[in-house]
C-alpha cells in the first residue's frame, strides 16, 4: 500500500460486530465472509479515507494497552489484504 | 488478522487429499450406550461379531499412505476390543501417520497403553458421559464401566498420554458438565470435549424420548461453557456445536479451538466387515457404502464414488436450508453430512441443529447473510 494513502473501506460490505468484539465481515453478493479480531474491526472503522496508517497507529496505541512492536507491520499487511481483494481502495 | 470462513475455491478443481480414514474395527461392542449413533452390537463371550481383518487393515494403510494420508482413526464399536490390537498398534509405530483412537476406555490396560504410547503422533479420546458410576453406566449400559474407564484414563496418562474426555450432554447428564472438567483436571486429561447426542440410530430414539435437552438448552449451555467455564479451568474445553454458534474468538482466536468443520472432503470410513463407506454411517445406509477393501482398489474408490464426486463438486454451495443462508458454511460443510443424510436422505440437507433453530428463530442473526425477519 502508499505508504501515506489513506485508504476507504468498500461501502458494499457489511461488518457485523458480535459480543466478543470480535466481527463478521462479508459481502452480501457473494457470501464471502471474514472474522475479524478487535484490532482489525478497529482499523475497519477508520479505512474511511482520512486516516493513514500512522493516523490509525496513532488511535491504536492510545485505545490499546501493550501495542506489540510488530503491530504496524501487522496494520499494512491487513489493509494490503483488503485492497488485494477488492474490500478497500483508494478514492480516486 | 481476518480468517477466511469461506472456503478455498481450488478445493473444487481437483480431488482432494485423503487425509484420514477412520477405521471402524469392530462391528461389536464391550458397551451398549443408549446415545450410539452408530448402534453396534453389545459383543458377549457366547458371540463374537465381525471385525476388520488385520491383512485387510495394514492393505488398507498402505494403499492410503500413497493417496497422502497423513492419519489414521481407530474406532467402533470399540477399538480396543479387536482381537489383534496389540499387533495393529505395533504395525502402526512405524508408518509414520497420526493416529487418534476413540475408546470407551474399558479395555485400556497398561500394558495396551503403553503400546498407544509407543507411537509418535498419537491422539487419545474417552468418553465419559458421567463424573460417576450410576449416571454413566446407566447411559453405557453395563455396570462396572465407570471404574473402569476411569483406570483406562489413569494407565494412558501414566504412559504419558493425557486423553481428551468426551462428555455427551443429555438430561441425565447436563448438570455433571463442570464436574467433568474438575474430574479431567484431577486424573490429568488433555481436554474435555461436550458432544451432542446426534439423531441418528439409537440417538435418534433419545431424541424421540426427550432424553436429550433442546436446542435452545444446548445453547444457553455452549455460551457457558465457551464464555464461562473454558476461562476457569487449564483444560482446554471444546463444545461441539455448529461454528454459527460459536463466538469468532473461540473459533479463530489465540485461544480458540478451531472449527468443529466436516471433514468429508478428505476422509474415508473402513467397516468392520471392510466395506468403503461415507464415515461410518454406511451401517445405517446401504447406499453410503462404496465398495469393500478385499476386491476395491481404495485409489479407484476415492477417486471415482459418485457420491463422493458429488460432494466434491457441490460442497457447500448446493447446501440447503439455513446452511444456504450461513455466513459460517465454508467453515461448517453443515456440520455432518452423514447425519444430515441419515435424517433426510438428501445429501445438501441442512444440519438438524442448525434447521431447528433457525425454525425457533433462536439462530444466532449476525451468521446469516440475511437477518431472519428478511428471510421470512
Amino acid at each position: 500500500m502508499k505508504e501515506t494513502g489513506k485508504p476507504t473501506a468498500n461501502p458494499m460490505l457489511v461488518l457485523r460486530e458480535e459480543f466478543d468484539d470480535w466481527a463478521i465481515l462479508f459481502d452480501p453478493d457473494t457470501g464471502d465472509a471474514h472474522a475479524l479480531n478487535p484490532i482489525s474491526v478497529f482499523v475497519w472503522k477508520r479505512l474511511d479515507g482520512h486516516h493513514s496508517v500512522d493516523d490509525i497507529m496513532s488511535e491504536l496505541v492510545k485505545s490499546c494497552d501493550d501495542v506489540p512492536e510488530n503491530a504496524q507491520t501487522e496494520v499494512i499487511k491487513f489493509i494490503d489484504e483488503l485492497l488485494e481483494q477488492g474490500y478497500a481502495g483508494y478514492e480516486i | 488478522m481476518a480468517w477466511n470462513v469461506k472456503q478455498d475455491e481450488s478445493l473444487k478443481k481437483e480431488i482432494p487429499t485423503l487425509n484420514q480414514i477412520y477405521f471402524y474395527l469392530t462391528e461389536g461392542c464391550n458397551l451398549a450406550c443408549r446415545h450410539c449413533w452408530l448402534a453396534p452390537k453389545l459383543q458377549k463371550k457366547k458371540h463374537q461379531y465381525p471385525v476388520l481383518d488385520f491383512d485387510l487393515f495394514r492393505s488398507i494403510v498402505e494403499q492410503g499412505k500413497k493417496l497422502g494420508m497423513t492419519g489414521v482413526k481407530l474406532t467402533g464399536g470399540e477399538p480396543l476390543m479387536h482381537p489383534d490390537i496389540e499387533q495393529l498398534l505395533k504395525y502402526l509405530i512405524d508408518q509414520d501417520v497420526s493416529v487418534t483412537i476413540e475408546t470407551n476406555g474399558v479395555l485400556c490396560t497398561p500394558e495396551v497403553a503403553m503400546l498407544v504410547a509407543k507411537n509418535k503422533n498419537v491422539f487419545v479420546s474417552v468418553s465419559l458421559d458421567g463424573t460417576d458410576s450410576r449416571i454413566h453406566e446407566s447411559i453405557r449400559g453395563v455396570k462396572g464401566c465407570f471404574e473402569e474407564a476411569i483406570q483406562g484414563i489413569r494407565n494412558l496418562v501414566n504412559a504419558g498420554i493425557a486423553p481428551q474426555i468426551i462428555m455427551t450432554l443429555m438430561r441425565r447428564n447436563k448438570h455433571q458438565i463442570e464436574a467433568m472438567v474438575r474430574l479431567g483436571e484431577r486424573l490429568g486429561a488433555h481436554s474435555v470435549k461436550f458432544n451432542m447426542v446426534q439423531p441418528t440410530e439409537r440417538g435418534k430414539k433419545m431424541h424421540e424420548l426427550d432424553e436429550t435437552p433442546s436446542v435452545k438448552e444446548l445453547i444457553e449451555i455452549g455460551k457457558w461453557v465457551e464464555e464461562t467455564l473454558a476461562g476457569d479451568t487449564q483444560l482446554k474445553l471444546y463444545y461441539d456445536s455448529p461454528a454459527a454458534f460459536r463466538p469468532l474468538s473461540r473459533l479463530y482466536g489465540q485461544e480458540g479451538t478451531g472449527c468443529n468443520v466436516c471433514g468429508i472432503l478428505g476422509i474415508l470410513g473402513v467397516l468392520a466387515d471392510g466395506s468403503y463407506s461415507l464415515c461410518g454411517i454406511g451401517s445405517a445406509v446401504s447406499e453410503l457404502v462404496f465398495g469393500h477393501a478385499s476386491r476395491d482398489r481404495l485409489d479407484k474408490v476415492w477417486k471415482e464414488t459418485k457420491i463422493l464426486e458429488e460432494i466434491r463438486e457441490g460442497m457447500p454451495k448446493k447446501l440447503t436450508g439455513v446452511c444456504a443462508s450461513c455466513l459460517m458454511v465454508g467453515s461448517c460443510f453443515a456440520s455432518c453430512l452423514a447425519q444430515n443424510y441419515y435424517r433426510t436422505r438428501n445429501i445438501w440437507a441442512p444440519f438438524w441443529f442448525c434447521d431447528l433453530a433457525f425454525q425457533e428463530g433462536i439462530f444466532p442473526q449476525t451468521r446469516l447473510y440475511k437477518k431472519q425477519q428478511i428471510l421470512a
